[in-house]
């Protein structure tokens, strides 16, 4: 990883009697246009992500704002004790990686399903109105979604209630019920974000132009060829990512729909936290939660990133 | 700035204010001194160099200060913990002469001991005789905005009036059914059922909702009906003083174990609303004006005001205060007062120059033209004196916009300053309602002292912090639980008590009790 | 293939359940946009009782009438659009080369660049630090801050890398014959190749800049560069009015609700107005698995 000025992994395989430097000079004599076009970005993620990353340290610091992050003393492990020490923490975790499998499990193919739906519908204006709606959602503010749950789900003026109420069954507060918080928050963001979320696959099935397609055909490459080379390899990436973030269940929308009563099955470890955190307002405790989170996202990415080279040669990096 | 609205600045314009006392006996400075501040709160995120209060006040003491603001968009606001515009001003060194923000009590506690701040006892003792004399008078204030090191590092924000909350009750509904208005836990009782069972609103249909509550905490508040507590201040679930003066935690008390026993019994039979945990703020609203909705504890301002806004759309439509009734020890409460210590106010930056100036500034507020001038806005324009009080005029009464909204526009009644409020300015625009409700409330000795709460050294803090959130979070759910009918109270509650233990409920009070002790005695 | 009238048959049935089960989403899906039309030209009280369900109660202008004639709501809906336009046209100046870069075999520690990159979507500084990081850089309170300060985004990056990596090498080699460079062969050979990408990743920047406001709560100091998304929360806590006097503003013909409804229907309209024009990129790209051809 860290040997980018010398990659010295990559120069073993050749076999090649000229020194290191010259052939590192022919490369870039030959190739400076690329490197030209990746200095932006590389100079843009040290300066505004990379530079401030110092900032992580608090984690294992008792961080004072006006000490800054430099003077504020070190403490170890302090807040990674407190966040571990609690047993809601670990019922949080839980029903994070619950919701997570689930809404992977379910949701992942949904938007995909919608896309392949729309795939084959044939009337343009159709067509062309409902992929422009279906988004809309995604639009809306978590609180109006929220809102219009909590009245679908009302126990006396509820739409859901309502139809029960057809076929003689006693109205349910299902918003107090843990065991219906999951479908609920789970079906609610699917709901949400599918329609958006097929935008995604919609591109990635026509990702690129039909020139090249066409060209491909002419070439002799099938169809089947080629969405094996373009749109599998940005389904799995997709996929990489999704399980990257595994533990960044959306909490804005949790806050707003769950209860004391469906802690039980509702809480996860960003609501978790908020709610430790609101005690004090603290950023060591936030930022030692994030860099849980963060290592945890990244083990499993890098997981999923080598089975993912090894059996279909897509990869993150 | 350029918010300067339309009526601020015919105010400035024409303002007569100044005049009427600027003899010259408040003036702080002989040269004209400009101090640098930090003022965020959701309502005016920034301090307005051209609120007509600041130019008058600038006249008389020949102060003047300068915007300087960081974080203003973030509005801090009065509700939640977050103090996002605060934080960025202090991460960014440069800390103004005076920072004053809504909750900044936690905040300068706790940056005040690390010298981001400077302690004001001395400063007062010596140059601010009005704040000393407000604080002989009020020890327990004093006390209670302490730091952890024993120092005052902000000058608060201290509401008036005494009355918050109370239980109101449609008192057409109980003419209707020939019933008293109920005094006692029983009679609750039995009016709660009539209310569901004989129709009361006379529509032939049972879509009564006896008991029900913007906000469900307001609910668990009916636990003061079985002799139990819900809270020790103005915020749900806070501790408590228990009659041994100690500091305790009221879920964790016999008479809460009752009265959560009685409300789920309630819930069961339907005396309270369904929907009480998700119906939200929205309920009164709807439930006033589908004319289902029957009793309820709420503040007394905004509820009585559905007597008029609702006179013509529910017939016969009285929805009145009525006094706490008797638990079965006979204990009438009223367990939420108005707290007379906000967090919110303002404080001084370490590095100003001019701390004693700053202090007589702070000091201006509490004298008598100072206090005026923070309640009440600017003589002449929007209000007068009568008998030697000041009396809003009718015009700044009647003229449609809510009289709090319009106090901001000119510079008063801002909560991130310090300053002690005067309740006639509220009573003046209070409907007549709510004035009979607190009249009423007012007959007797109903209130119970507040908790104002502790400051902690860093070390109480993490113990605090370790244990509480997760205590807090447990009791809720089991709480919201029992009355849901999901377990019962009285089979669950030697476990229950067990829990807490184990999760750390006495390291928590025993923090507390310290603290307290430090704090107080 | 032999029995074709049967396989078209059940094409039908397949076409239409598919058409009736995309109808039935897209209806669901327009509901919240109803909902809030809805409240937004209804009455205060209604809309606060909670009563607005499908169609306006007590229809009235007030909402508008009112957000309309606020200053700040024509201020910061003008900041939307320089910051959307602004930040997408930066964020793929950044993008495009970028990831044309990282997508090229032969570039030393492409595994080290793209690690980079990944790194960055789940390792984050925290508030603080990038807040004095872009005053140290001179970027608060400024247009320029906002823009440049969010241009790279690593999930965008690898998905338009993932694009051209796809693309087979056998395109560029004859405009290599021709002697074409790096940027030739970019703009030449991909870009027209991928613009359904292209379009893709820049709809993911005008989204979260559209909707985008907490860095801009934070980094913006003047009132007057705010986006329509703060505003709108300003808004909210001007109109909501404390606890315990809310029932000062009950009679008026509008409130929070409907304002903020107004606000939002406001919001979304350009939104449904642009798609149509990105749309036009993902249908030019090929129907794959398509029942017809």
């Amino acid at each position: 990883m860290s040997d980018a000025a010398t990659p010295k992994p990559a120069v073993t395989h050749f076999v090649n009697k000229r020194p290191v430097s010259q052939r590192i000079v022919d490369h870039l004599k030959r190739e400076w246009q690329i490197y030209l076009m990746l200095a932006p970005t590389v100079i843009w993620l040290l300066l505004f992500l990379y530079k401030p990353m110092y900032g992580l340290q608090i984690a294992f610091k008792d961080y004072s704002i006006f000490r800054g992050v430099a003077a504020s003393p070190w403490i170890g492990f302090d807040h990674f004790e407190t966040l571990f020490a609690s047993e809601q923490f670990l019922r949080a975790l839980k029903n994070t990686i619950y919701i997570s499998m689930m809404s992977l499990i379910i949701g992942f193919p949904v938007p995909i399903l919608l896309a392949l739906m729309f795939n084959e519908v044939l009337h343009q204006t159709f067509k062309k109105t409902a992929q422009t709606i279906v988004y809309l959602p995604h639009f809306i503010s978590s609180v109006i979604i929220a809102g219009i749950v909590i009245t679908a789900f009302s126990p006396s003026a509820g739409i859901v209630n309502t139809i029960l109420s057809w076929f003689d069954i006693d109205p349910i507060y299902f918003l107090t019920k843990p065991e219906w918080f999951r479908p609920i928050f789970i079906g609610t963001t699917i709901w949400q974000e599918a329609g958006f979320q097929s935008i995604v696959f919609i591109a990635a099935i026509s990702g690129v132009s039909p020139t090249l397609y066409e060209s491909a055909v002419v070439d002799g490459a099938s169809r089947w060829q080629m969405m094996w080379k373009i749109t599998v390899p940005s389904i799995i990436i997709m996929l990489i990512i999704r399980i990257g973030n595994m533990l960044e269940v959306s909490f804005e929308m949790i806050i707003l729909l769950y209860q004391p009563a469906t802690y039980e099955t509702a809480d996860v470890v960003n609501t978790f936290i908020y709610r430790q955190g609101l005690q004090s307002g603290q950023y060591d405790f936030a930022a030692a939660a994030g860099l849980f989170n963060a290592v945890i996202a990244f083990v499993l990415v890098m997981t999923a990133n080598s089975i993912s080279k090894r059996y279909s040669r897509t990869s993150l990096w | 700035m350029q918010r300067l609205t339309l009526s601020a600045a015919l105010l400035a314009g024409t303002s007569l204010g100044g005049t009427a006392f600027a003899d010259g006996h408040l003036m702080i400075v002989d040269e004209p001194l400009e101090l640098s501040i930090q003022m965020n709160h959701a309502r005016y995120p920034r301090y307005d160099e051209t609120w007509p209060v600041e130019k008058i006040a600038s006249e008389l003491t020949g102060i003047s200060l300068r915007d300087t603001t960081v974080g203003a968009n973030t509005r801090t606001s009065e509700n939640d913990g977050k103090t996002e515009a605060l934080n960025l001003m202090l991460a960014t060194g440069e800390i103004p002469d005076i920072v004053g923000s809504s909750r900044l009590k936690d905040f300068v506690n706790q940056y005040g001991p690390e010298g981001a701040f400077l302690p004001l006892d001395d400063l007062i003792a010596e140059h601010a005789p009005n704040l000393a004399a407000f604080y002989a008078d009020r020890p327990e204030i004093a006390n209670a905005i302490s730091a952890a090191d024993g120092n005052m590092y902000y000058v608060p924000y201290l509401p008036d009036g005494k009355y918050g909350r109370g239980y109101f009750i449609r008192y057409d509904w109980l003419e209707n059914l020939g019933l008293e208005v109920p005094e006692t836990l029983e009679e609750v009782e039995a009016v709660l059922r009539a209310f569901k069972n004989d129709d009361p609103n006379g529509n032939g249909v049972a879509d009564e909702v006896p008991y029900f509550a913007r906000q469900w905490p307001e609910l668990i508040r009916l636990v003061t009906l079985w002799d139990g507590r819900s809270t020790g201040s103005d915020t749900y679930h806070d501790f408590y003083i228990n009659a041994e003066g100690n500091v305790d935690h009221p879920y964790a008390g016999e008479g809460y174990r009752d009265g959560i026993a009685g409300l789920a019994h309630w819930y069961d039979e339907g005396l309270i609303d369904a929907e009480i945990f998700t119906r939200g703020s929205s309920s009164r609203e709807y439930l006033l004006s589908e004319d289902i909705g029957g009793m309820t504890h709420d503040w007394f301002a905004s509820t009585a005001g559905y007597n008029e806004s609702l006179a013509d759309t529910v017939e016969g439509f009285r929805f009145e205060a009525m006094l706490p009734p008797a638990s079965p020890s006979g204990v009438r409460m009223e367990e939420h007062r108005r707290i007379p210590i906000k967090p919110d106010g303002w404080a001084i930056g370490v590095t100003n120059e001019h701390p004693v100036e700053t202090i007589k500034y702070f000091d201006f507020w509490f004298t008598e033209e100072g206090r005026r001038l923070a309640n009440f806005g600017v003589e002449g324009e929007q209000y007068t004196m009568v008998d030697g009080k000041p009396q809003f005029t009718e015009e700044f009464l009647t003229n449609g916009e809510p009289v709090n909204n319009q106090l901001y526009q000119v510079g008063s009644q801002l909560q991130a300053r310090g300053y002690f409020q005067d309740y006639e300015y509220e009573k003046q625009w209070s409907n007549q309602y709510a004035l009979e409700g607190i009249d009423l409330y007012e007959t007797g000795d109903y209130l119970i002292p507040d908790f104002l709460g502790v400051s902690f050294t860093a070390d109480e803090q993490r113990v605090y912090d370790r244990s509480w959130p997760s205590i807090r979070d447990y009791m809720l759910e089991r709480q919201q639980g029992w009355i849901l009918g999901n377990g019962d109270v009285m089979a669950d509650w030697e476990g229950y008590q067990q829990t807490l233990q184990d999760m750390g409920l006495q390291d928590v009070l025993e923090v507390m009790n310290v603290a307290y002790e430090r704090q107080y005695n | 293939m032999a029995n074709m009238n049967l396989y078209s048959r059940n094409d039908r049935i397949f076409v239409i359940v598919n058409m009736v089960l995309i109808g039935i989403f897209t209806i669901s899906t327009l509901y919240p946009f109803i909902y809030i039309a809805s409240l937004s030209f209804s009455s205060g009280f209604e809309a606060r009782a909670g009563n607005v369900i499908l169609t306006p109660i007590e229809t009235t202008l007030e909402a508008y009438k009112y957000i309309l004639s606020e200053r700040m709501f024509w201020v910061s809906y003008g900041n939307t659009f320089i910051y959307t336009i602004g930040g997408t046209i930066m964020s793929l100046l950044f993008l495009i080369p970028g990831a044309y870069a990282l997508s090229r075999p032969q570039i030393y520690g492409r595994r080290f660049w793209n690690l980079l990159v990944a790194f960055t979507m789940w390792f984050n500084a925290g508030l603080i630090p990038f807040f004095l990081n872009m005053r140290d850089l001179g970027l608060l309170d400024s247009y320029f801050g906002i823009i440049i300060g969010f241009a790279v985004n690593g999930f965008n990056l690898i998905l338009l890398r993932n694009f051209f990596e796809g693309v087979p090498s056998s395109f560029e080699e004859a405009a290599r014959m021709d002697g074409a460079n790096d940027f030739q062969v970019l703009v030449k050979v991909y870009m027209p190749l991928a613009k359904p990408a292209i379009a893709t990743v820049a709809l993911f920047c005008i989204v979260s800049r559209w909707n985008g406001f907490f860095w801009a709560m934070v980094l913006l100091q003047d009132e007057d560069k705010i986006p329509l998304q703060v505003f709108l929360r300003h808004t909210i806590v001007t109109l909501s009015d404390d606890q315990q006097f809310t029932a000062t503003l009950v009679n008026a013909s509008y409130s929070v609700e409907t304002v903020s409804a107004a606000i939002i229907v406001c919001s979304i309209v350009p939104v449904l107005i642009i798609y149509p024009f990105i749309q036009k990129y993902f249908e030019k790209g090929i129907l794959l698995g398509g029942v017809k051809e």
